[in-house]
């Protein structure tokens, strides 16, 4: 069973747009009926090795944001930024995934979905004409 | 989500405050709250009687992203 997501727009400086493959979703820390976190909108980057959220969904479900495991990454600036690793449940299309992400101040948006813990459990499929994405879950034993 | 409707978001989008958090209603046709912090625009829109929102943060300024 797949989900079909339209893009959405994202205003540029001067009038113009751009366009998304986005998607709504929740966190929360592992436990058992952890309290989620409000909906908030993901965009689907290929270019992420890692999911990061913004530390201030981290510090709303519970994490101690700065107590994670520190990593180094690099953005487009080639300067590195620091990160802090925390497991959590994403709640996803399908259901939970249990995934090892990065929470920073400095993301500019709420949160991207990379390489390790989104693209590994999903089929991804950017489709221009139809100027939509389609996300089709795969179960792993 | 209808055309009309895309692109109202994108409006609503251009006049929401910058670097800040925002609350959209579950159609994402209005803001119900603006926070600088995540659990003000929460808390906004809870007052706002808004209990599923959905939460966007708007960057410094609008400019394509390489995230």
């Amino acid at each position: 069973m797949s989900i079909k997501l339209p893009f959405k727009k994202y205003p540029r400086p001067n009038g113009g747009f751009d366009q998304f493959a986005v998607v709504s979703i929740n966190i929360s820390l592992p436990g058992k009926n952890a309290p989620r976190s409000k909906r908030f909108e993901a965009i689907i980057d290929s270019g992420a090795c890692r999911c990061t959220f913004h530390s201030g969904i981290g510090k709303a479900i519970g994490l101690e944001v700065d107590k994670g495991e520190v990593e180094e990454t690099y953005g487009v600036s080639g300067e590195p930024t620091t990160v802090h690793l925390h497991d959590i449940h994403l709640y996803a299309p399908g259901g939970i995934i249990p995934i090892r992400a990065a929470f920073t101040e400095k993301l500019p948006v709420a949160a991207i979905l990379g390489m390790d813990g989104f693209f590994n459990h999903f089929r991804v499929t950017f489709d221009p004409t139809a100027q939509r994405c389609e996300l089709e879950r795969i179960y792993q034993a | 989500m209808p055309a009309t409707q895309v692109d109202s978001r994108l409006e609503l989008l251009r006049q929401a405050p910058l670097d800040s958090w925002v609350a959209l209603s579950d159609d994402e046709t209005k803001i119900v709250a603006v926070g600088k912090t995540y659990d003000e625009a929460v808390r906004g829109s809870e007052q706002a009687g808004v209990a599923d929102p959905l939460l966007l943060k708007t960057p410094k300024r609008w400019l394509p992203f390489s995230v």
